[in-house]
């Protein structure tokens, strides 16, 4: 790969992330209502006590100087203490974010795998019936909200089917070892991603159908098949390669539009992830938290977007000339 | 070109035979799963699984404010005394309390052989740290039970005097949780009040195992513990993000109670098979509050301190409209300041003489003022100021939300402009209680007692609540001695008599417009545990902790 590309793609990554960085400070800094009064609610807080909460919060500071102090604390890990649980904000993300990766990482492979595949196979059955009814279910999935499709899985789930948990990660207090414990996770996991998954497959399974379609019509499939290539080589190894690089753009996207769906998903299953985090934080009015939480979902979208920017570069020959 | 003779390998039948097996796959692997558990289930339940969805905040007993937490700690932590299921005070970690005949001071004698959760003895030094830095600290939201405090003396390792003020109608001891002497006693008053008590350590019927913050909170029985020790092994409280989902779980058997269920959830409850929905009375209400702030500051309309006005906008309220329409029900229809729960402590005002559902009175009471009728239907006082208040509420609180577009409807008529403004909790709360420069109008809220005795719902009017509890500003010195004097009178009648005076008092000032008394709907499995107990306040979720203590496997 040529290293000045590589270069010019990293500075970008580091400017994006600095604007994001400032801007989510000032975000949370200019918002209205004094935090140490938030905290001092109910009103049992006398002046002393006051004050040693605004040195320990460094409220006294300007904010230029507490911007300052931000910025060397987020270099060293440290991303302030929440207000309602009194604990660093790193212990109380930490267990959030690797719920949420693993809800969204199960809910993205599905999405993506199935999506993709019944694009394929639409695009293999273009202008019938079978089409068509693909894009109207996906499209009609698409068009309810999450937690509406939550709502529906819940109720079926509760209701008919009764061996599918409807909340949380795991069984309270379910005395088990490891893989049972990773079975009853596995079990509490397939509903959540079950809901994000039908509402978001939609996107790649149109978006690959069309991409497979139009490659399909392509002077070199035309080639492909007068050689006597099979029509299902021609469609995987051809056509669905070149399909692959809008797959790519939708996939980098849907990381940043999924982290929005799994607030109201993870809210409606009790799904103890940074979605759930921020719906609490936002109505406690945790303001420590909200910012660690909206950092790290600016740095997941940064991130996502440079590794397909890279992922471009390999797959796309014409990327790499430039 | 659709060429037919160049399809896919990949037929119809085998997709559907493959997606067959995967299916049967997936259901056996399930259902084999679901079976191992409902093979568990069957059996005597291990667990007493509580739903709710109210987070506990802090494990800290000085500085936590959430009841959640509360309900958490008062099954870790003992009381001198404890409300047992009638709400009584009866002896708990002492095992005698003796009142002095002036009622000014209390000798507990502790039980012997009470330890702490880590095998250390409780004694009276426990007790006296407990209560000298409950005084002298005023941390959270105890610190007002121990204003009349005067001291706490060590009799001997098994015996203290705890002395007040003045003589104590309301013993405030059930309420303060006793802590280890050996944990807390070096923390600075800072380190007092950020201490998050991560493991906490107590001498009650059951320690602490676990919070998953934002999911669950575990605690096992104590097998060391003094008294007779609960048949539930262990508690879990599990947090639902969702009612409606809360609902399901417990229809499913997922969870064994539910500590507060939506009306219109609970109405669906009834008649569900294995599960009993109950009602009881509560200690709590919810009301219309006029900021009557007399400071300069305050940036309220100044015609909301008519009395004329305030009178007739409670005129203009129909309290039994608001219950059928916003509780579908559930409720009585308020007045006075303690809920009918107080019993005979609660005032009686015949419904003729109530501020209550007259738009004609309130009519004319605005026409005998001089406020007469603008154009837009809104009456202007002599100076041409029209009669608009601002009104704001709590959104996420369905029923005020409904109450106060009811009451929005019910002002128009009588000539009274209110525009209602739903706000979060958050910022409802900072906008009302800035006891400076209060900037509001009209408010509609509610109170939980933080007792079962009046005293604690009779302190927030106090002049001396400005600034803490008090939340419309109210200022009366009549009120205050009377509340002084209720305080120590320790003849239940006579302390009645006081109590009654003060409640009409404060009516007839109608600084509040109490719209109801709510029930406390709950409801439980009847095929887990048994022997839950109604009270008012609730089976759990109450200022007793009976039910946890003597409920059995059904």
């Amino acid at each position: 790969m040529n290293r000045r590309y590589l270069l010019r793609k990293l500075a970008t990554l580091l400017v994006t992330l600095y604007a994001t960085v400032t801007f989510n400070f000032l975000l949370f800094h200019v918002l209205p209502g004094s935090p140490v009064q938030l905290m001092a609610r109910s009103g049992h807080m006398d002046a002393a006590a006051r004050n040693q909460l605004v040195k320990f919060f460094g409220l006294n500071h300007s904010v230029f100087v507490q911007y300052l102090i931000y910025l060397r604390n987020m270099l060293h890990g440290q991303l302030g203490f929440s207000y309602v649980y009194r604990t660093p904000v790193t212990s109380v993300l930490a267990p959030a974010i690797g719920n949420t990766v693993l809800l969204l990482g199960a809910a993205t492979v599905v999405t993506v795998v199935v999506g993709v595949a019944l694009g394929v196979y639409s695009a293999s059955r273009a202008r019938t019936l079978t089409d068509a009814t693909i894009t109207v279910a996906t499209l009609g999935a698409w068009s309810m909200p999450d937690f509406f499709t939550g709502m529906i899985l819940i109720f079926g789930a509760a209701a008919w089917i009764h061996f599918l948990p409807i909340s949380g990660i795991s069984t309270p207090g379910l005395a088990t070892g490891l893989l049972g414990h990773w079975w009853d996770v596995a079990r509490h996991l397939i509903l959540p991603a079950l809901t994000l998954a039908l509402v978001n497959v939609a996107q790649f399974s149109l978006i690959t159908r069309n991409a497979v379609v139009e490659t399909m019509v392509e002077d070199f499939v035309l080639t492909a098949r007068a050689k006597g290539v099979g029509r299902r080589v021609v469609i995987v190894r051809h056509a669905l390669r070149n399909a692959l690089l809008p797959i790519v753009t939708a996939a980098s996207l849907y990381v940043g539009m999924i982290l929005g769906g799994a607030i109201q998903v993870e809210t409606v299953f009790s799904w103890p992830g940074m979605g759930l985090l921020i719906y609490n934080s936002v109505e406690q009015r945790d303001y420590p938290v909200l910012e660690g939480c909206f950092l790290l979902f600016a740095i997941a979208v940064i991130a996502t977007n440079f590794f397909a920017d890279l992922l471009y570069h390999a797959l796309d020959p014409r990327v790499r000339r430039t | 070109m659709a060429d037919q003779s160049l399809r896919t390998g990949f037929t119809r039948r085998q997709f559907l035979q493959y997606g067959a097996v995967a299916a049967a796959a997936g259901v056996t692997l399930g259902s084999g799963a679901e079976l191992a558990s409902s093979a568990s289930a069957a059996s005597i339940p291990t667990k007493l699984r509580v739903g709710w969805n109210s987070p506990p905040d802090l494990m800290n007993p000085f500085t936590y404010e959430s009841t959640a937490s509360g309900e958490i700690l008062q099954l870790i932590y003992d009381t001198l005394t404890e409300y047992d299921i009638n709400l009584k005070a009866v002896p708990s970690l002492a095992e005698s309390e003796t009142a002095s005949s002036d009622g000014r001071s209390f000798t507990y004698k502790l039980r012997s052989g009470a330890k702490w959760h880590d095998g250390k003895p409780v004694t009276s030094a426990d007790v006296k740290y407990t209560y000298d830095t409950l005084a002298k600290n005023d941390v959270g939201q105890f610190g007002w039970t121990l204003a009349e405090f005067k001291s706490c003396d060590i009799v001997d390792a098994l015996t203290v005097v705890i002395s007040y003020q003045s003589a104590q109608a309301w013993n405030p001891a059930p309420l303060i949780k006793i802590v280890p002497e050996h944990i807390w006693g070096s923390f600075s008053p800072t380190k007092l009040s950020s201490y998050t008590n991560p493991h906490p350590i107590g001498s009650g019927p059951f320690t602490f195992s676990s919070w998953v913050v934002g999911q669950t909170v575990q605690v096992e029985r104590n097998p060391h513990w003094w008294g007779a020790l609960p048949a539930v092994p262990s508690v879990i409280w599990e947090q639902f993000e969702n009612s409606d989902v809360m609902v399901k779980s417990l229809e499913s058997g997922q969870i064994d109670i539910i500590t507060e269920v939506p009306t219109l959830l609970w109405k669906a409850l009834k008649g569900k098979p294995k599960v009993d929905a109950i009602s009881m009375e509560s200690f709590s209400f919810h009301h219309i509050g006029f900021n009557v702030s007399q400071s300069k500051k305050s940036k309220a309309n100044p015609l909301i301190r008519d009395l004329d006005v305030r009178k007739a906008l409670s005129y203009a309220f129909d309290r039994q409209q608001l219950v059928d329409l916003c509780l579908a029900g559930y409720g009585k229809p308020g007045s006075v300041l303690l809920p009918p729960s107080f019993g005979t402590l609660q005032a009686q005002i015949p419904a003729n003489e109530q501020f209550n559902n007259n738009a004609a009175k309130a009519n004319s009471i605005l026409d005998a003022a001089g406020y007469a009728m603008g154009s837009g239907g809104v009456r202007n006082d002599k100076q041409g100021s029209p009669l608009s208040f601002r009104l704001i509420c709590v959104e996420s609180t369905d029923e005020d939300v409904l109450a106060g577009t009811i009451c929005v409807q019910r002002a128009k008529e009588i000539g009274i402009e209110l525009k209602l403004d739903p706000l979060d909790a958050t910022t409802l709360g900072n906008i009302v209680y800035d006891a400076a420069a209060p900037n509001w109008d009209i408010f509609i809220w509610g109170w939980d007692s933080g007792s079962p005795d009046p005293d604690y719902l009779m302190s927030i009017e106090l002049t001396s609540q400005i600034g803490g509890n008090a939340d419309v500003f109210y200022s009366n010195h009549q009120y205050d001695t009377l509340y002084t004097q209720q305080a120590e009178t320790l003849n239940v009648d006579e302390r009645a008599t006081i109590l009654h005076e003060m409640q009409k008092l404060f009516y007839d000032d109608a600084a509040y417009c109490i719209m109801w008394y709510q029930s406390k709907l709950q409801a439980y499995r009847t095929d887990t545990w048994k022997g839950w107990k109604e009270t008012k306040g609730g089976a759990v979720y109450n200022f007793t902790r009976s039910n946890y203590l003597t409920v059995k496997p059904a």
